[in-house]
């Protein structure tokens, strides 16, 4: 393996800065999204606590997969 | 119900007759901001005249679009109209059609006159004058979809713009560019063929979307 | 079991939970991979040096910005016409991705100009399609997040969408046109990179990485979406994890 020219004869500022930018938008994506799974999961965690019925958990899902035809 | 929706739509209009004039004073205050702000030198101003014109109509019309529906829609006027049994097409194809006679037409017989202040020639004048009679239209009949849409939303007036001007793009190109033709010799006709084929495109699919939009926002 | 209960949010959430790996572990590996060749394999061109290595991030990103367009509208379109509520939610779900990538391919294709050009923007037509492009998914999503209601707004985004799909041709049209008029702004590559195997090979991983990466991404904001507007779906969550 022959590690290539860091400073990309002179372009290197152009090629790491486009990679640089590509890096930077992938991890906000990502970042933004685990931030918003988890303030959800929070959401959804002290909605279930607050009606301890595991039974009643399973009827609203089921109910949630029959109305969708209707929606 | 076509006339019928036009004329009630002019009528109305000319109730608020201050509205069309700061539409054409805004208009015409915007393209001469431009020399204010270039400095006054002809040649220059003569090359920028034909996009100065054209994007002061676009943003003219931004602020005219925003009441096609609006008023209708406050009064419920609009909710009765969608349940005539008329097609919703020929309702929002009639009030697209006043909208253009009260908010475009003045713009298109004024522009002429500020396009003296660019030192235009005569022909250029008169090329200005046909390019916004058949760009103006298609001004009226996308923005009517993007009023549509953002019927009775917080924040109507910039979402239209954001929703619309991306969509005004070719009208733009094709009428500042058969213009621009103009005035450096070439003959403008495939730039107001470009426009007047964009203008059908635009008449057959526009009032089919904002009736959609309308359907969808009055739910 | 049967598939059509898939199309349920509730339902797709698990199953999408399950295919995320699928595609975001493949996705981290091809873009290792595609980065490899990229710069240690791939030669660096004679006329343009390693400069031209920005097209490895950059032709990807700009042609996953305009596809994504074309199957947000195909999904919001879908979501519309049949009412299919998983759908109208994709469409949202792909609308930041796509501008996302929109924004990356102009950010690197201003890093490319620099170099080759001399100049961080022209008025390239390529350029300034993209720019519009842009701006379109902007409205979307602007649109999108105007609308309280979900169920508007999914409608209100479709029928956006679709009429920018018209659109989006005849810009790219008028956008060439007026580029070919002017021939002050029209400027030219430094000749071309001579496309040598290697090269074609790391664009080729990196678009099928940023293919995968956008499957996965999707995934993910769908299922956050379905979280937010279906209370049942969340206690599914909750139930499942």
């Amino acid at each position: 393996m022959n590690w290539p020219d860091l400073s990309m004869g002179g372009y290197g500022f152009y090629v790491w800065g486009s990679y640089l930018f590509a890096l930077v938008a992938i991890v906000w994506e990502v970042l933004s999204l685990r931030h918003r799974k988890k303030a959800l999961a929070n959401e959804a965690r002290r909605a279930v606590a607050d009606d301890d019925r595991p039974a009643a958990v399973r009827t609203t899902v089921l109910r949630g997969s029959t109305n969708e035809t209707t929606s | 119900m076509l006339r019928w929706i036009v004329w009630r739509d002019l009528i109305l209009a000319w109730r608020r007759r201050s509205d069309i004039l700061s539409t054409v004073f805004f208009f015409v205050i915007v393209v001469s901001l431009f020399p204010l702000g270039i400095g006054p030198e002809t040649q220059l101003l003569r090359s920028i005249a034909p996009g100065v014109v054209w994007v002061a109509a676009l943003l003219a019309s931004m602020l005219s679009l925003g009441r096609l529906f609006a008023n209708d829609y406050q009064d419920g006027t609009l909710e009765q109209l969608l349940l005539t049994p008329q097609p919703l097409f020929l309702v929002v194809l009639g009030k697209v059609l006043a909208h253009w006679i009260i908010a475009e037409l003045p713009l298109v017989l004024i522009a002429p006159l500020v396009g003296v202040q660019f030192d235009l020639s005569k022909q250029t004048l008169w090329v200005l004058f046909v390019s916004l009679l058949l760009g103006t239209p298609i001004l009226s009949l996308i923005g009517s979809v993007g009023a549509g849409l953002t019927l009775g939303l917080r924040g109507g007036g910039v979402l239209i713009s954001i929703l619309i001007l991306p969509l005004y793009v070719p009208a733009l190109i094709f009428g500042a560019g058969a213009v621009e033709a103009t005035i450096i010799g070439v003959t403008p006709a495939p730039n107001l063929y470009l426009l007047g084929a964009f203008a059908v495109v635009s008449l057959l699919f526009a009032p089919w979307a904002a009736s959609a939009a309308l359907r969808i926002s009055l739910e | 079991m049967k598939l059509y209960k898939y199309a349920s949010p509730a339902m797709f959430y698990p199953v999408a939970g399950k295919m995320i790996p699928w595609f975001a572990i493949p996705a981290a590996l091809l873009f290792a991979v595609g980065l490899y060749v990229g710069f240690f394999v791939a030669p660096t061109d004679f006329q343009q040096g390693d400069a031209y290595r920005i097209m490895f991030i950059h032709v990807p990103a700009a042609w996953m910005g305009m596809f994504l367009y074309v199957l947000m509208a195909i999904y919001a379109g879908i979501g519309w016409a049949f009412n299919a509520r998983l759908s109208s939610m994709m469409a949202s779900a792909i609308a930041v991705t796509g501008a996302m990538f929109t924004l990356l391919s102009l950010v690197t294709g201003a890093f490319w100009g620099k170099p080759t050009w001399g100049t961080w923007w022209a008025w390239d037509a390529r350029m300034t399609s993209t720019l519009i492009l842009l701006f379109l998914y902007a409205g979307f999503i602007a649109l999108q997040a105007a609308i309280d209601d979900p169920r508007r707004a999914d409608r209100a985004g479709a029928v956006l969408a679709i009429v920018g799909v018209i659109n989006v041709p005849i810009i790219y049209f008028s956008v060439q046109w007026w580029n070919t008029l002017h021939q002050g702004a029209t400027i030219r590559l430094l000749g071309k990179p001579s496309i040598a195997a290697p090269m074609l090979t790391a664009l080729l991983i990196m678009l099928a990485a940023c293919w995968l990466y956008s499957v996965a991404i999707v995934l993910v904001r769908l299922r956050c979406i379905i979280l937010e507007r279906e209370q049942n779906a969340s206690r599914l969550a909750e139930v499942n994890a």
